[in-house]
C-alpha cells in the first residue's frame, strides 16, 4: 500500500453553539485522488477550510507528512485550494495569477517565467496568458484557478467545488481533464463537492460526510455496491428501498411476501428493516430469480440509454424504479397501467436496520 | 426606457442647471476678459490683463498654497476615511450600517456649526488647552487656532464622511476568497492587503481623494474661520475680488482657473472609476 500522506485525527470544529464537525478520522493517501462528498451542510466545506489553514480545529489533530499542521497558518501550508468561486485577482492577467503564488515563494524571475508558461501550455491557455479574468470564459477560468493553485506543485491540493460552475457537457470534459492532470503531476487531490456523480467518476476513495460525520469511505465501486447505511444507501445514485420485517432467516414485505438476501448477525430477529436493491438490478419476467413482485406501470421515462419505469406495488407507498437498458427495452414494449412481474437475485438486496 | 422618455424625465434637472448654474457661471467667466472700471464695475474692452495677473508670482503662490493645504487634507481624509471603511467592512455585517450610520452623522449638522465647534476646541482659553492646564501643564501652549494646521484639520473633519463612503463602497463588495486565495498562495496578511486589497479598492480611494481635494481648494469659509485673516487660500482670495476689492473680472479669472483645476481632476477620476467599474460588468 502507498505511503499515508494526511492523517485525520479525531478533528472536531465548533461555531459557537453549532457542530459543523462531529469527529472525523481520516487516511489520505500519496497520490490519492480523493473525495469529499455530502450534501450542503453536511461539513465537507468546513473540513476542507480546516485542511487549507482558513479555519482552526475545536479539538483534534491534522498531520501532514508526520507533521502536526492543525494550526498553521494557510500561507505556511504546503497545501493549495481551488476556491469554489475560483477567486482569481481581477486586477492581474492570467499569467500574473498563477505567478502570484510562485512570487511569495521568492522564486527567481526566470524561474517564474519558465513555470508560469510551462503550466498555461499544460491548461492550454498559453495564447490568452495576458487576458485578465473578466476577459475568459468560465470554463477558461476554472482553468486558471486550477493552474494557479497547481504551479506551486503542492503536497496537497484542495479543489472546493471545482466543476460546479461549468455546464454539463464541459464538467464531463473536466472530469477526465482533472484526473489526467492529477496523474501527471502526481499531486494528491481533495475534492470537495455534492455531485455523486462527480466523485464516482473522479475519486479513488470517496468518504460520504453527513452532519458532521463520516458515514464511510471506500472505493467508488464500494460506496456504490456496499452502503454501510440506509442514507449512504439513498445519497448515491438511485435505491429502491421496501420496509420490511426480519423473521428468522428471511425479511418479510408490508404484503407479507417473502424477500430474501444475504442476512449477517448485526439484525435482531423481529426487528424492523429496509431492504433496497438498485434499479438496474432489477429485471422483467425472470422466473428463477430469488425475489420477485408484481407491480403496475405507473410512469415511464425514456432516456435514450435507458428506459426508466416506475411501478405501483404492495410493498411500498414509493414506486419501485426499474432501469432497463436499450436492449432490453426494445424487446417488450411497456405501456402504463400494465401489470408486469420483475425480479433479482439475493446477493443485490441490500439490508439496512431502520 | 426609451430616449425621449429619458429625454422628458432629464429636462427638468437640466433646465435648471443649465438657467442656474452654467448660464451664470459662463456670465462670470466672460468677465474675466473685460476691463475693471476705474471706480468698480466693468468696462466692456477686451482685454488679457486678468488672465496673466494669475500668473503674478503673488497670486500664483496663494494657488500653490491652497493645493497644497487641500493635498494634505485629502491624504489625511484618505488614510483615516480608509482605515475606518476597512474595520467598517470587516465588521459583522449586522453592525454595518449602524457604523456607516455614525461616520456619517456629523454631517447632518451644519457647516459653519461644525467649524466653530472647533474653534471653541483649538481656542487659546478652548477646551484643550483648559484640559491640559487642568491636568497641571503650567506653560504656554503652541498657538492652535488661526494656523494652517487648524484649518487642515477642519477640511479633513468636514470631508472625512466623503471619504469614508467611498472607500467603503468597493471595501464591501469584496469577495472575501480573493484575499483568503492571496493567503492561500503564501501571501502574509500585509502583502494580501498590499498586492490585493489596495489595488482592487483604489477607485475608492481616488475618489475620495479628489472629493476632498476638489471641496477644500474652492473652500473659504473654513480657511476665514480657522485660518483667521492673515491666512488666505483661493477661496478667500475669489471672495475679496468679488466682495471687497469689487475686482470682478479678476476675482472671475481666479474662479475660471479654479473651475479648470477641478474639472480636469474630476473628469480624470471619472474616466479611472468608469474602467473600473466596466471592467467589473463585462465580468457579470
Amino acid at each position: 500500500m502507498t505511503q499515508t500522506l494526511l492523517s485525520i485525527r479525531n478533528i472536531k470544529k465548533h461555531f459557537g453553539a453549532v457542530q459543523a464537525i462531529a469527529g472525523i478520522d481520516l487516511d489520505i493517501r500519496e497520490n490519492e485522488f480523493f473525495a469529499l462528498l455530502g450534501a450542503s451542510g453536511s461539513g465537507k466545506t468546513t473540513l476542507l477550510r480546516m485542511l487549507a489553514g482558513f479555519e482552526m480545529p475545536t479539538a483534534g489533530s491534522v498531520m501532514l507528512d508526520g507533521q502536526d499542521i492543525s494550526h498553521v497558518l494557510p500561507n505556511h501550508r504546503p497545501v493549495n485550494l481551488m476556491f469554489q468561486s475560483y477567486a482569481l485577482f481581477p486586477h492581474m492577467t492570467a499569467a500574473q495569477n498563477i505567478a502570484y503564488g510562485l512570487e511569495m515563494d521568492k522564486l527567481p524571475r526566470p524561474e517564474i517565467k519558465a513555470r508560469v508558461a510551462e503550466i498555461l501550455d499544460v491548461i492550454q491557455l498559453s495564447p490568452l496568458a495576458n487576458r485578465k479574468p473578466d476577459q475568459l470564459s468560465g470554463g477558461q477560468r476554472q482553468r486558471v484557478a486550477l493552474a494557479r493553485a497547481l504551479v506551486k506543485r503542492p503536497r496537497l491540493l484542495l479543489l472546493d467545488e471545482p466543476l460546479g460552475a461549468l455546464d454539463k457537457k464541459l464538467r464531463g470534459e473536466m472530469q477526465l481533464e482533472l484526473k489526467r492532470i492529477q496523474h501527471e503531476f502526481g499531486i494528491t487531490f481533495i475534492v470537495v463537492t455534492h455531485d455523486q456523480e462527480e466523485a464516482l467518476v473522479m475519486a479513488d476513495r470517496i468518504a460520504i460526510l453527513h452532519e458532521g460525520n463520516l458515514l464511510q469511505c471506500g472505493s467508488p465501486h464500494e460506496i456504490y455496491e456496499h452502503p454501510q447505511s440506509r442514507f449512504a444507501a439513498g445519497f448515491i445514485g438511485v435505491m429502491n428501498f421496501l420496509p420490511v420485517r426480519r423473521s428468522g432467516n428471511e425479511l418479510i414485505a408490508k404484503d407479507g411476501s417473502k424477500i430474501t438476501a444475504d442476512l449477517g448477525d448485526d439484525l435482531a430477529n423481529e426487528s424492523d428493516a429496509v431492504a433496497a436493491v438498485r434499479p438496474e438490478r432489477l429485471s422483467l419476467d425472470v422466473q428463477d430469480d430469488d425475489n420477485r413482485l408484481t407491480g403496475r406501470v405507473s410512469a415511464l421515462a425514456y432516456h435514450g440509454l435507458d428506459l426508466q419505469v416506475h411501478l405501483d406495488t404492495p410493498l411500498s407507498s414509493e414506486p419501485i424504479m426499474i432501469r432497463l437498458t436499450a436492449d432490453a427495452a426494445e424487446g417488450r414494449r411497456l405501456s402504463i397501467g400494465e401489470n408486469v412481474t420483475v425480479g433479482w437475485p439475493a446477493k443485490d438486496t441490500r439490508v439496512f436496520s431502520a | 426606457m426609451t430616449d425621449r422618455k429619458s429625454f422628458y424625465l432629464m429636462t427638468p434637472a437640466l433646465a435648471w442647471l443649465t438657467g442656474l448654474m452654467v448660464i451664470p457661471c459662463l456670465l462670470i467667466l466672460a468677465l474675466a476678459f473685460f476691463r475693471r472700471g476705474t471706480y468698480g464695475g466693468i468696462e466692456y474692452t477686451f482685454t488679457l490683463e486678468n488672465i496673466g495677473l494669475v500668473f503674478d508670482p503673488l497670486y500664483a503662490s496663494i494657488f500653490l498654497k491652497s493645493a497644497s493645504i487641500a493635498g494634505l487634507s485629502a491624504l489625511i481624509a484618505v488614510i483615516v476615511g480608509y482605515a475606518a471603511a476597512y474595520a467598517i467592512a470587516a465588521a459583522p455585517a449586522k453592525r454595518q450600517p449602524i457604523l456607516l450610520f455614525f461616520a456619517v452623522l456629523p454631517f447632518w449638522s451644519n457647516y459653519l456649526v461644525r467649524t466653530y465647534a472647533w474653534i471653541v476646541l483649538l481656542n487659546r482659553e478652548g477646551l484643550i488647552a483648559s484640559i491640559v492646564h487642568s491636568l497641571g501643564y503650567e506653560g504656554e501652549l503652541p498657538r492652535m487656532l488661526y494656523t494652517e494646521s487648524a484649518v487642515v484639520i477642519g477640511l479633513v473633519y468636514n470631508y472625512l464622511p466623503f471619504v469614508i463612503l467611498a472607500c467603503y463602497a468597493p471595501l464591501s463588495r469584496l469577495n472575501p476568497e480573493i484575499a483568503e486565495a492571496s493567503r492561500d498562495l503564501g501571501g502574509s496578511g500585509w502583502t494580501t492587503f498590499r498586492r490585493v486589497t489596495l489595488p482592487m479598492t483604489a477607485p475608492g480611494i481616488a475618489t475620495g481623494f479628489v472629493f476632498v481635494f476638489v471641496l477644500s481648494i474652492g473652500n473659504f469659509v473654513t480657511p476665514a474661520l480657522l485660518g483667521g485673516g492673515q491666512f488666505q487660500m483661493i477661496g478667500n482670495l475669489v471672495y475679496a475680488q468679488f466682495l471687497t476689492a469689487n475686482d470682478w473680472p479678476f476675482g472671475a479669472a481666479l474662479s475660471m482657473f479654479l473651475i479648470a483645476i477641478m474639472m480636469g481632476l474630476l473628469t480624470l477620476q471619472t474616466f479611472a472609476t468608469e474602467r473600473a467599474s466596466g471592467a467589473r460588468q463585462e465580468d457579470t
